[in-house]
């Protein structure tokens, strides 16, 4: 079964990827793989597996999209040292599919996870902290801006 | 329009995921590590900013092996590869004298010039011992021969353009002229799949850079309706000067440029044409003057003609052709012209004589053979590769032949496969080309007889069943393709001639 491809005009090799097809659907499919494998694992209720994998994948999002910043090779020069992988998609365009299905995913994710603890208590403060940041972190008004400095270059 | 088999897209995903993770974990317990391990390099700057090596050291040496293999002979049709082994899982490699003689699908040798040639060699030590193997001086000090002059008329004769300008090194020449050609206040269409140099001269240049759509008139149209409405950044005035850069064939796809229809969007629009034709000069049309003549396009109707020397004609460095107003100030603008040392005499004698042989100058009818033996060739791999169902991508008539492999396991495998039955290919993976279009690229050459060919397929048509790229055998005609592949290996064994 093949998938058609239109060909992209964005030059940043670290970025481009996102935008063929088949994307989304690898990222939810390794979402739910890494729930069923901590539930093998750990051997605990589902729900406190949905808080485990919101968590990582909190940890792991806001590492990869919003504190490392530049590309992982040097082909470029260098042009986008400065900014996160968030800030380097589709040319800085705000708002576009990805991005939107990006910031969705993390409020999906707390979603289940807190209905599957039913709400209770410290699962639910650090579900809510954790969305608060990834989607606060993903606004327009959020691009190039950086809290106290903090991630700032030298 | 790319086409991708879905389930190669997501294991291609999941496998460059799994990379990264693993490179990432190793990373954080080599930090911890080397904590405790303290080193004397206080107050010096880290050689690399940020993670821009991670590529290299995480994934790219892994498959060390497979990537600039040392060869110890001239690279004609079989070279001899030097065995290398390594003590650190393909962290550093120690070379062996062992060699192997292998078949070379991977050199740039379009028509056989890269080893001896009975025309061009003599004539090329000769050039050595009259005026020696450099000039030492760029071309404004000392470094204009009479050797220099008769190349430039000759390279601007074979190509068609009143005059030509030609510079040590192929790369230089594009890094070099793009940024003297258009300035601040200027704008830069480039096509996405642009070579490095066409990029960094691009953005060396200071001019505003867009990018269209590979290969896509119609796109190209769009954007340049938009940037001229729009006008200049912020100041909305009129564009000084718009130039839209695309290659004749390009290197990774094998795909030759559509032309007639950019020449003609640009000349609506009154955009400069900056055509690189670096592995299309010498290699397709009639008289192998480039994609020009293939497809058809007048000489004049291109601006600025760009191209190299290395892939056809045997030699090094490159040449702009143009008009005689544009070389004439190139030759007092261009940093190439007027602070790198000139193009090595005896590499100018053998694009001469390359260039003599090509136009049947030489007396024989070598050239007009050696072209239309690289088109057969071209098109023969490129069919039977096709027809046992490898994903192909290029056009007919390009000497350059990609085989998609897509999952970044299969471009070790296919690598050390072919090799261990003395075949050697180039390996593409990411950053080189988009992350899910991992290939293996073969260059046909015209000196590749038809037995090297055929044994040629034989191996990858193995090698392609042992890792699963036969791409186009899992749709609905495989029993079909089958019957069609067995037939063919039938055929195969009779030599044809």
């Amino acid at each position: 079964m093949y998938v058609k491809a239109e060909p992209t005009t964005d030059v940043n090799r670290n970025t481009e990827w996102f935008t063929y097809p088949g994307v989304w659907t690898i990222y939810m499919l390794i979402v739910f793989m890494s729930w069923l494998v901590v539930l093998s694992i750990f051997g605990c209720s589902p729900g406190m597996a949905w808080t485990i994998v919101h968590f990582c994948h909190f940890a792991v999002t806001y590492h990869f999209f919003h504190w490392k910043k530049g590309t992982p090779f040097a082909d470029d020069q260098g042009i986008y040292n400065g900014l996160t992988w968030w800030e380097q998609i589709e040319n800085g365009k705000q708002l576009t599919r990805n991005r939107k299905f990006l910031t969705v995913v993390p409020v999906v994710l707390y979603l289940i996870a807190s209905h599957t603890t039913d709400y209770q208590n410290p699962m639910l403060f650090f579900n809510t902290l954790a969305v608060f940041v990834l989607v606060v972190a993903k606004f327009p008004n959020m691009h190039k801006v950086r809290i106290f400095g903090i991630n700032a270059d030298h | 329009m790319i086409k991708i088999p879905y389930f190669s897209a997501l294991s291609t995903y999941f496998s460059f995921g799994l990379f990264f993770v693993f490179g990432h974990v190793r990373d954080f317990f080599r930090k911890i590590l080397d904590f405790f391990h303290s080193s004397n390099l206080q107050g010096y700057a880290p050689i690399c900013s940020g993670q821009e090596d991670f590529y290299i050291r995480r994934l790219y040496h892994r498959i060390q092996d497979c990537f600039g293999r040392p060869i110890s002979s001239a690279p004609d049709v079989w070279f001899d590869i030097v065995h290398r082994y390594s003590n650190d899982h393909n962290k550093t490699m120690k070379r062996t004298s062992k060699v192997t003689r292998c078949l070379n699908l991977g050199s740039y040798n379009y028509l056989g010039f890269a080893a001896a040639d009975e025309y061009c060699t003599p004539r090329v030590i000769e050039t050595l011992n009259r005026f020696s193997p450099s000039t030492c001086s760029p071309r404004v000090d000392g470094g204009t021969t009479t050797l220099h002059k008769e190349l430039e008329e000759c390279v601007a004769n074979f190509v068609g353009k009143p005059a030509a300008l030609v510079f040590g090194m192929g790369y230089a020449t594009n890094a070099a002229t793009l940024p003297v050609l258009i300035g601040k206040g200027g704008l830069i269409i480039s096509d996405s799949l642009n070579h490095n140099s066409i990029i960094n001269g691009a953005r060396g240049s200071g001019a505003t850079i867009r990018v269209f759509q590979h290969n896509t008139p119609s796109h190209l149209e769009e954007v340049l309706r938009q940037h001229i409405a729009e006008g200049q950044p912020r100041t909305h005035r009129p564009w000084k000067k718009i130039v839209v850069l695309v290659e004749g064939i390009y290197s990774m796809e094998g795909e030759l440029c559509k032309l007639p229809e950019i020449v003609a969007v640009c000349k609506k629009y009154k955009a400069y044409v900056y055509l690189d034709e670096a592995h299309s000069i010498g290699a397709v049309g009639k008289t192998g003057k480039g994609v020009c003549e293939l497809l058809g396009v007048d000489t004049a109707d291109v601006d600025v003609m760009m191209g190299t020397f290395t892939k056809s004609f045997g030699s090094c460095g490159g040449y702009i052709a143009g008009s005689k107003e544009l070389i004439q100030y190139l030759e007092y603008t261009s940093p190439a012209h007027l602070y790198a040392t000139s193009i090595s005499p005896p590499a100018a004698q053998q694009i001469i004589s390359s260039i003599r042989v090509i136009l049947g100058e030489d007396g024989s009818g070598r050239g007009a053979e050696k072209l239309a033996r690289i088109r057969e060739n071209s098109n023969f791999f490129r069919s039977e590769l096709e027809k046992m169902g490898f994903e192909v991508i290029g056009d007919y008539d390009s000497p350059v032949i990609s085989i998609m492999l897509y999952n970044p396991a299969k471009i070790p495998a296919f690598s050390r496969e072919c090799l261990k039955q003395n075949v050697a290919v180039v390996m593409s993976a990411f950053p080189a080309v988009p992350l899910l279009l991992s290939r293996a690229r073969i260059c046909i050459s015209a000196c590749h007889t038809k037995e090297d060919l055929l044994k040629a397929l034989e191996v990858i048509s193995q090698v392609g069943d042992l890792i699963g790229i036969k791409y186009s055998l899992a749709g609905s005609n495989k029993q079909h393709q089958e019957q069609g592949a067995k037939k063919l290996d039938r055929d195969s064994r009779i030599p044809s001639r």
